[in-house]
């Protein structure tokens, strides 16, 4: 028995955002790239990916890695 | 004085085109330097906050790595952003990737002793009797849901959510006990929760209702 309440509520909590087009963590990466490129470059990368953004409002390791990619790349100036 | 000569010379000068030329085997030395340097000064401005100690051998490490990674996936590099970007996202990765190893190792060398999570909550909860007046309507739905989900979820699915939410391993290092990899163990959890919205919506029981009652 490795089920509890503790993962039920959590996962019951996830179900209204559940859909079956969400991206997964390899999705993700594959355009992490291109998403922070249109975020630097003021273009509207939420609404050109919606799926990148509503993994990394759901995915916190990606969420964490996409962070720390745009303060690197702020940091090289490489958009500005 | 003479900055924008400065700048030219930056990592940040080479096209798609010339880093593809210039890395692609046998790679150009001065190509391999730069990019070397290039991931050296990203990762540290990305990194610094979660390394306490050594973040110069830590991203040195790192970025010698993330350099070998790139070279080998060069042809998968397809353009959609500057060459540079796509190299960073890279070594970005990786970086994390280890550091949250190793945050693990620590956290369960510390634990070691004392903890058990395969036998902490689960047990306890499973056993918790209501009492009277507590086993009302809302209660047995609780234990409804909890029923369907022992129904609906693989072992597989159980172990990791185990690990991930009790245990709080991060998914990087539950791919690694799982001998899988991130995605996968993302898609594992998605499809759990999928199964069970489509089962609630059958039962007709609303998430919200459930969790109301918890
Ligand atoms: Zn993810």
């Amino acid at each position: 028995m490795t089920l509890n309440k503790e993962i039920l509520k959590k996962l019951v909590s996830a179900i209204p955002m559940t859909h079956p087009d969400e991206l997964g963590c390899g999705d993700c990466f594959e355009q992490i790239n291109e998403f922070a490129e249109m975020e630097l470059l003021g273009k509207s990368a939420e609404k050109a990916m919606p799926l990148v953004r509503e993994h990394l409002n759901r995915c916190g390791e990606c969420r964490e890695e996409y962070q720390s990619l745009l303060k690197a790349l702020k940091k090289l100036k490489i958009y500005s | 004085m003479f900055n924008w000569f400065k700048k030219r010379s930056s990592a940040a000068t080479y096209t798609n085109e010339e880093w593809i030329q210039h890395l692609t085997p046998p790679p150009l030395e001065a190509a391999i330097l730069k990019l070397r340097s290039f991931l050296l000064n990203g990762l540290k401005a990305a990194l610094y906050k979660n390394v306490d100690r050594g973040l110069d051998d830590f991203v040195q490490d790192i970025a010698q790595d993330a350099l070998l990674k790139i070279l080998d996936k060069l042809d998968t590099f397809r353009g959609e952003s500057k060459f540079t970007t796509w190299a960073m996202k890279i070594a970005v990765r990786e970086g994390y990737t280890e550091l949250r190893k190793k945050r693990y190792q620590d956290i369960s060398l510390e634990q070691h002793s004392s903890y058990h999570p395969e036998n902490k909550e689960a047990v306890e909860i499973e056993h918790e009797q209501p009492g009277p007046d507590q086993l009302t309507h809302e209660s047995m739905m609780v234990q409804k849901v909890m029923k369907i989900m022992e129904e609906e979820l693989t072992d597989k699915q159980q172990k990791v959510l185990q690990h991930l939410m009790i245990e709080q391993v991060p998914m990087t290092v539950v791919a690694e006990i799982m001998d899988s990899n991130r995605n996968a163990m993302y898609k594992l959890v998605h499809d759990a929760r999928l199964k069970l919205k489509n089962r609630l919506e059958v039962e007709g029981i609303s998430p919200e209702e459930v969790l109301e009652q918890m």
